[in-house]
């Protein structure tokens, strides 16, 4: 569904992201973790259009460099952001209406909005201004604004961020409901080793915009060369 | 605030003006200031547009405005197109220069779309005067100065029969407003202040970041071309005095009065700054001195203009309905 073949992005002389080429199937849940400045949001960048870079990253069997970043999410690959944005001006309900009207469908749709206020349980906070919502209801209203895109591929920047126990809870459910109920394919960055484990079928590890390794959560935690990235090698 | 509340605003700020002419009609001078009225609030509400609803720092509106004074002027007087046809054109010539000018913005941040559509501003003053503005036909220094007046099926709109010309006018300058109404409200709305707030989670939603920040200077530029278009042919001279930075001044507090971002408060910021400037007339020198008071207390005291206030206020009622 979505291949990266050799995509290398620098700025200037520092390399962010070097050769990296993986693959994610349809309906898959796929993680990326790697210690700060890894280059696991910079990954984002590259796949979403913000940034140029060489290699190729297909999805769908279409060449989507050199896109731009609307044109890809009308393609049908949303994302979130690790800060988590939120349109000031706009309600709840029109900023899921933003990415309905802009996003792979292209059209009003109020039943469908709905439907999306519902399922990301924003329901009592629909007309408030988005700049007043908690940490959760700004996760969400992301999460429901690129859901109302329409999208195949959803990728999450560091959606457990700042979160709580129970708001970690909240949006594991939710993800994972994105995933089997609507079939969404999902990929995840996160630093919770224990989200990524419980979430995710294939989990990828990155350090320095290099992979170490890639393939089923618990074998790759247990990785020695995983450990030694996230815990430092032995000098001696 | 909804389509149905901005368009009552509207049709009574336009309704209060329209009957004026019953009572004033015979006062040239009152009439010559309720038909200023009309025409800055077609400017101040699309700078409103661009600035507030957009977030794009232009301040190429006068620059615009006198574009389609002159453009409209220049082609009535040297090619004897009726002024009704060259208004339009000097309305698409505009918007050709506004895309023109927001081009290079497009790649630039804040401040500094500020200061190149301000050297836009700047730029045209000695453009006109210049040789390159002479041999256009802009006058020179001295301007233009026998602009013919607008005239519809041999009945001719100019300061001699001043209240059809104003009710023509009011209809241009509703017109105008309500084409506004219809893009803030429209999904176009929606995208301007979704660019404005976050660009990059707007365009990771599938909006053109491109597109439609060259619409808003495109649209924006064609109702101030057409209005200055309107300005030239009622009054029938045109100065590059314009350019000056009086009129630039009074447009912002215009807009600051009625609310950044908050329209229609820009047409009703343009007609209290207009009634309040012509009653302080008296204070003569001291008059400008006394608007700027008034518009660092209004600043202070209503951040969000006077729309701002009434929008809160409907908000609440809103909510607790």
């Amino acid at each position: 569904m979505l291949k990266l073949s050799n995509v290398t992005k620098r700025f200037g002389a520092l390399i962010a992201v070097n050769n990296l080429s993986f693959e994610v199937s349809q309906g898959q849940v796929f993680g990326i973790a790697g210690p700060n400045g890894a280059g696991k949001s910079t990954v984002y960048n590259l796949i979403t259009g913000f940034y140029d870079f060489e290699g190729s990253i297909r999805f769908d069997g279409k060449e989507i460099s050199g896109m731009k970043p609307h044109q890809i999410a009308q393609l049908g690959i949303s994302r979130t952001f690790q800060i988590p944005q939120t349109f000031p001006s706009l309600t709840v309900e029109q900023s899921l209406e933003v990415g309905n009207r802009f996003g792979n469908r292209a059209k009003h749709d109020a039943r469908r909005i709905e439907r999306i206020i519902d399922f990301v349980e924003l329901q009592s906070e629909r007309h408030e201004f988005t700049g007043t919502l908690n940490l959760l209801g700004k996760k969400k209203l992301m999460i429901g604004a690129a859901l109302a895109t329409d999208p195949k591929i959803l990728m999450l920047d560091e959606p457990m961020a700042g979160s709580n126990a129970h708001e970690i809870k909240a949006l594991m459910e939710l993800i994972q409901r994105m995933n089997q109920e609507l079939g969404i394919t999902i990929i995840i960055i996160e630093h919770f080793m224990k989200v990524l484990t419980e979430l995710t079928e294939t989990l990828l590890i990155i350090e320095t915009g290099t992979e170490i390794c890639c393939g089923d959560p618990e074998v790759v935690t247990s990785d020695p060369r995983v450990i030694e990235c996230y815990l430092g090698g032995d000098d001696d | 605030m909804k389509l149905k509340q901005m368009a009552a605003i509207i049709v009574i700020a336009y309704g209060v003006l329209a009957v004026l002419p019953m009572f004033v009609g015979d006062i040239p001078y009152i009439m010559n200031i309720l038909i200023m009225c009309l025409i800055w609030a077609v400017v101040a509400s699309s700078w409103d547009v661009i600035m507030g609803f957009a977030g794009i720092f232009s301040f190429g509106q006068v620059a615009f405005f006198v574009m389609g004074a002159y453009c409209s002027a220049i082609l009535a007087i040297n090619f004897h197109i009726p002024p009704v046809f060259t208004i339009i054109i000097a309305g698409f010539f505009t918007a050709g220069m506004g895309v023109l000018v927001g081009l290079p913005c497009l790649k630039l941040a804040g401040p500094y779309v500020a200061l190149v559509t301000f050297g836009v501003h700047m730029a045209l003053q000695p453009l006109l005067k210049g040789q390159i503005g002479i041999a256009l036909g802009s006058g020179g220094a001295l301007g233009l100065l026998a602009i013919p007046p607008i005239s519809i099926f041999g009945y001719t709109f100019g300061t001699d029969n001043i209240v059809p010309t104003f009710y023509l006018i009011l209809v241009i300058s509703m017109a105008c407003a309500l084409t506004i109404m219809a893009m803030v409200k429209s999904y176009w709305g929606l995208a301007f202040l979704a660019l404005k707030d976050s660009q990059p989670f707007a365009t990771s939603l599938g909006i053109s970041a491109f597109k439609y920040k060259l619409m808003v200077f495109a649209v924006t530029s064609f109702l101030t071309g057409i209005i200055g278009g309107v300005y030239g042919h009622f009054y029938g001279v045109l100065s590059v005095r314009m350019l000056d930075l009086d009129l630039f001044s009074i447009l912002m507090v215009m807009i600051l009065a009625g609310g950044l971002g908050h329209f229609p408060g820009a047409i009703i910021g343009s007609f209290l700054v207009v009634a309040a400037s012509e009653l302080m007339a008296p204070l003569g020198v001291y008059r400008a001195v006394t608007m700027g008071a008034i518009v660092v207390v209004l600043v202070l005291a209503l951040p969000d203009g006077v729309m701002g206030v009434f929008s809160k206020r409907l908000n609440n009622h809103a909510q607790k309905a």
